[in-house]
């Protein structure tokens, strides 16, 4: 077993840089994909991921000495499929008008690679203060991955900022259709590849 | 894998999902019946909003899209709107109370659901007495954000004013007689139109055409 040494804040720059869901991971692509094509949508699932991650990390490692290593996989679905049936019903209820914004996000979260990843390498084998850091770093590097993506996508696809026109004239349609989700993540998952490598040393991410 | 270690198992995973299922049934059992009513209240709101001129929407019946229960309504307009003063039994005042003359249906409403890419898309359809559409409105829907959610913006509402169940087809492309289907999201935009309006005003025009004419 592998026990964290690392200190908080380089346990939220792991999650946010080094180990980006994204970027680095390349999990959690098909829903990042999926909603990309405008900011605002983009916003809305990284914040829903952030809190559900966190969560879902705290649980986990709260109760990581009940589960059987055996049965691990299914337990970490109950609780991640526990927490976003609970989110969506509270919301629902409580909340309504948030719920109408946000609440297709939520429940896009049960089928989550990222947050099913982050649970088995960290929150499984850690106290629950780092496990929670670890799981809002890597929320927080899905969201800024979230808002990239969406920034180039609605800018080129729509001409549009957050909803508001800036660039009149012919988008480039295919930018906001699922092809120009691809093309978007995969140019700018080779730019931070190159960032990496040109200036802090790393091997890029088909190098781990 | 030993016996021992076979029941450890069973009992570990057993635990813990029936710890799981009761937290979420008990959440369930409080939200539930404060959700209906919030939802059916703003289905109640949402059906004055399909028809402003009408002065009352009255249920007329209820129908199973998809093996669901939905209900069709008529909006109707009050031919004449008779004041009357009457005593107020508790507090002895005088007040107002409106009754409804000689109402007559100036259109109706028919509730649906249409089977889209992840989800069933509830529906309210309002249309005038030749049943040409009025109006559409998107009550709830699980459909992808960001493209099937799109059928909820006004630029493809709008497009239903004014057509027929025979128009309801979606072309991909400029279509000024039937509907436009929504860039990535062909799926929904064909389960809005071809389903769920569609099926609804066909519902309508079947049980209430003998009645109009």
């Amino acid at each position: 077993m592998s026990v964290n040494q690392k200190s908080n804040w380089e346990l939220l720059k792991n999650g946010m840089f080094g180990e980006n869901t994204i970027f680095r991971m390349a999990i959690s692509l098909c829903p990042s994909i999926a909603v990309t094509n405008g900011m605002k949508n983009g916003v809305a699932l990284g914040v829903a991921v952030v809190f559900v991650q966190t969560m879902v990390n705290f649980t986990v490692s709260l109760i990581r000495t009940f589960i059987h290593p055996k049965i691990r996989i299914p337990i970490f679905m109950l609780i991640i499929a526990g927490y976003v049936t609970i989110i969506d019903m509270l919301m629902s209820t409580y909340a309504r008008p948030v719920y109408k914004e946000i609440g297709l996000y939520i429940q896009i979260i049960v089928a989550f690679a990222s947050i099913f990843a982050r649970a088995e390498v960290f929150a499984s084998k850690n106290k629950i203060i780092p496990s929670a850091i670890d799981g809002f770093g890597s929320g927080v590097g899905f969201l800024l991955a979230m808002i990239v993506i969406s920034f180039f996508r609605e800018l080129l696809g729509k001409g549009e900022l957050y909803g508001y026109s800036l660039i009149s004239g012919n988008p480039l349609l295919i930018m906001i259709l699922p092809a120009g989700g691809f093309l978007a993540v995969g140019l700018l998952m080779g730019f931070f590849n190159w960032i990496d490598m040109r200036f802090f040393g790393g091997k890029g991410a088909s190098g781990v | 894998m030993n016996t021992g270690e076979m029941a450890k198992i069973t009992f570990n995973l057993v635990v813990l999902y029936v710890i799981g299922g009761l937290i979420m049934a008990y959440v369930y059992a409080v939200t539930s019946p404060i959700k209906f009513q919030k939802e059916k209240a703003e289905k109640e709101a949402a059906l004055l909003l399909m028809m402003p001129e009408a002065d009352k929407v009255d249920k007329l019946g209820d129908w199973h899209p998809h093996e669901k229960h939905a209900e069709y309504y008529a909006a109707r307009k009050c031919g004449e709107l008779k004041i009357n003063m009457v005593k107020d039994e508790k507090t002895g005042e005088m007040k107002e109370e409106r009754e409804c003359l000689n109402p007559e249906d100036i259109g109706y409403i028919a509730e649906g659901y249409g089977k889209g890419y992840s989800s069933y898309i509830h529906i309210l359809t309002s249309v005038d007495k030749s049943f040409i559409i009025k109006k559409i409105s998107i009550l709830g829907h699980g459909e992808t954000p960001g493209l099937g959610d799109e059928i909820e913006k006004d630029y493809f509402i709008n497009q239903f004013e004014g057509k027929s169940s025979d128009n309801m087809v979606v072309i991909k492309g400029e279509a000024p007689d039937q509907i436009e289907a929504i860039t990535g999201a062909t799926i929904s935009s064909r389960a809005v139109t071809e389903d769920g309006v569609k099926n609804g005003v066909k519902m309508l025009e079947e049980k209430l055409s003998g009645e109009v004419q």
